[in-house]
């Protein structure tokens, strides 16, 4: 929380005091705002403080805002008895490689659209707006079929492989890519240059900030993942961090502390990202909705 | 490098650069929908010979009661939160986007944090809250004195839809409100400081100039939470599991249902069918609206 608090108070913004009145209607939007926002980061807040309770504190009245005794060992319970540490791995491991695949793909095929002239080309890319209306939850039920087939079900691949395929990855990298100018590609070409030592040596490099705003989005969305994940990995060692939240649950006598504690290992690492990277999220986020 | 090798390189380097995406597209996603239609023509457990029942899945689908509420209740929850979170939005996105508000990027950020966070954590935070005998918000309410017995957040059917509503009105506010912030954006200045000049106030230069000019920004959004409302899972999955008496069932949980907890799978896939065509439906009139632009 004292992340959130610390970083972004601009103080860029100017007062406009010019009349009272302007000050007056000023004021209360900026106190409504403040209400607005703490109602959204309570959640956030109740979850922090609550994962550090007994479970004996969470549903007291009059309610402990910040426990006295700090519970750690809800944290230690998990990463000694619960795998968490696998399972905080298994996230990791998951969104990185999806996102860099995904990455490494969108970037190619966006490059293509957006450079290259060759047949079919058009009726290529409308497939590829097409395949946007394809809802995931609309396949799970014969994905689970082939998986089961091609023994991917409880592995972190067969949840990794279907995201690749990513539609809209493809249109973010087509816009950026349009705006690199031909006479790069000319110059590199006469220079002897193969096709794909200039992607790699000459496109890659101006797509950085590209792959930082959709990175950050393809990570987001994997690492949150859950319908699918939750279909298809079935044993301890192989969950995600939502998956392994919803099994907590599942044992007797809801054990709140500790899924409070799992949630924060959840969230947290992704809150940190995103306050680093929340230029590229929130940037990447609009053009998503908007373009795709 | 010689000249021809060059013209091959030029002519196959763009079907190398897209077959990636479209081996994994016709593997992960063309061929389980069409499987998909298959799927929903029979009578099928997962583990039994596949029984050739033809449209028989999608009369027992029209003839089933929880499949219309299913969608019922999606458009009951759309209706609570969705103008709600319009209406919110846009007037959040026009303070924010005001040059005389204070610290616009910390509310901006505070806004949209429960966008990001995983839903799942979410949801077990609103399960808390909502919790009718010892959550906080009773707590709260009765220790104010403002209600006399718990409120049934999770445990009737229209609080339930209620809870769930809010929730994804929480999750979702932030997003469009930037939405409607860069829709804001485009505005030019001086419209206000004509109507400013003219003697308009405020509030009425809200209704007659920002409004009618961030229409399609909202249409937009309206589209998206179409799509969204129709494809809620987790929230109803994890407060409610989809009840009191499937008040909060939605389209892909009665899906999920069918097919991972019942092995209906051939039932299971005339839903998924049915899904598939209803957001089809609507993302064709949001690319409408797009193409116009």
């Amino acid at each position: 929380m004292t992340i959130l608090t610390q970083t972004k108070m601009k103080p860029t913004a100017k007062r406009a005091s010019r009349s009272g009145e302007k000050s007056l209607t000023s004021g209360a939007a900026f106190l409504l705002m403040a209400v607005v926002s703490l109602v959204t980061l309570f959640p956030l807040f109740w979850l922090f403080s609550s994962s550090l309770k007994d479970i004996s504190e969470i549903f007291i009245n009059p309610p402990i805002w910040i426990p006295t005794t700090l519970h750690w060992e809800n944290f230690t319970e998990l990463f000694v008895n619960r795998k968490f540490g696998i399972i905080t791995w298994n996230s990791l491991l998951l969104s990185t490689t999806m996102t860099v695949t995904a990455l490494l793909f969108c970037s190619l095929a966006g490059f293509a659209f957006a450079k290259y002239k060759f047949r079919g080309k058009d009726l290529l890319f409308i497939f590829v707006l097409a395949s946007l209306m394809i809802p995931h939850e609309a396949t799970m039920v014969p994905l689970f079929v082939i998986y089961k087939n091609l023994h991917l079900i409880d592995n972190i691949w067969g949840v990794i492989l279907p995201d690749l395929a990513n539609a809209f990855g493809i249109f973010f990298m087509r816009q950026y890519c349009s705006t690199i100018p031909d006479e790069m590609m000319e110059a590199a070409r006469i220079d002897g240059c193969s096709e794909i030592s200039m992607f790699r040596k000459i496109i890659l490099p101006n797509l950085k900030s590209a792959f930082a705003a959709l990175g950050i989005i393809l990570f987001v969305k994997q690492w949150n993942n859950f319908l699918w994940p939750s279909v298809i990995l079935r044993s301890q060692e192989h969950m995600t961090l939502s998956v392994a939240l919803k099994a907590l649950e599942d044992s007797n006598n809801t054990p709140y502390h500790l899924i409070m504690a799992g949630s924060v290992v959840s969230v947290l690492p992704l809150l940190i990202i995103v306050l680093i990277f929340q230029r590229q999220l929130i940037s990447g986020m609009i053009d998503g909705a908007v373009k795709g | 490098m010689e000249r021809t090798g060059w013209n091959r390189q030029l002519r196959y380097a763009p079907y190398l650069y897209i077959s990636p995406y479209f081996i994994l597209f016709g593997i992960f996603s063309l061929y389980p929908i069409i499987y998909s239609f298959y799927l929903s023509l029979t009578e099928w457990n997962g583990s039994r010979d596949k029984l050739f029942v033809g449209l028989d899945n999608y009369a027992a689908l029209l003839r089933d009661h929880y499949f219309w509420l299913s969608l019922w209740n999606s458009v009951v929850i759309f209706l609570m939160y969705v103008p709600l979170m319009l209406f919110l939005g846009l007037i959040f996105a026009s303070m924010l986007n005001s040059n005389w508000m204070v610290g616009k990027g910390f509310f901006r950020m505070a806004l949209f944090v429960p966008n990001f966070v995983s839903v799942v954590a979410v949801s077990f935070v609103f399960v808390l809250l909502f919790n009718t005998q010892d959550g906080l918000i009773n707590t709260f309410l009765m220790n104010l004195g403002w209600i006399k017995n718990p409120l049934p957040w999770l445990d009737s059917p229209w609080w339930a839809r209620f809870s769930v509503a809010s929730m994804v009105l929480y999750r979702w506010l932030g997003y469009n409100m930037l939405l409607l912030m860069t829709g804001l954006q485009s505005i030019p200045k001086d419209l206000y400081e004509a109507a400013y000049v003219d003697g308009a106030t405020k509030v009425k230069s809200f209704f007659l100039i920002t409004i009618p000019l961030v229409k399609k920004m909202l249409l937009f959004c309206t589209v998206l939470s179409t799509i969204g409302t129709f494809s809620l899972f987790t929230e109803p999955y994890i407060l409610t599991k989809g009840g009191p008496l499937n008040s909060t069932l939605t389209p892909v949980l009665m899906l999920y249902n069918e097919s991972f907890q019942n092995f209906n799978f051939g039932y299971a896939s005339s839903i998924a069918v049915c899904f598939f065509i209803l957001m089809m439906t609507v993302s064709l009139i949001q690319m409408r609206l797009f193409d116009e632009k």
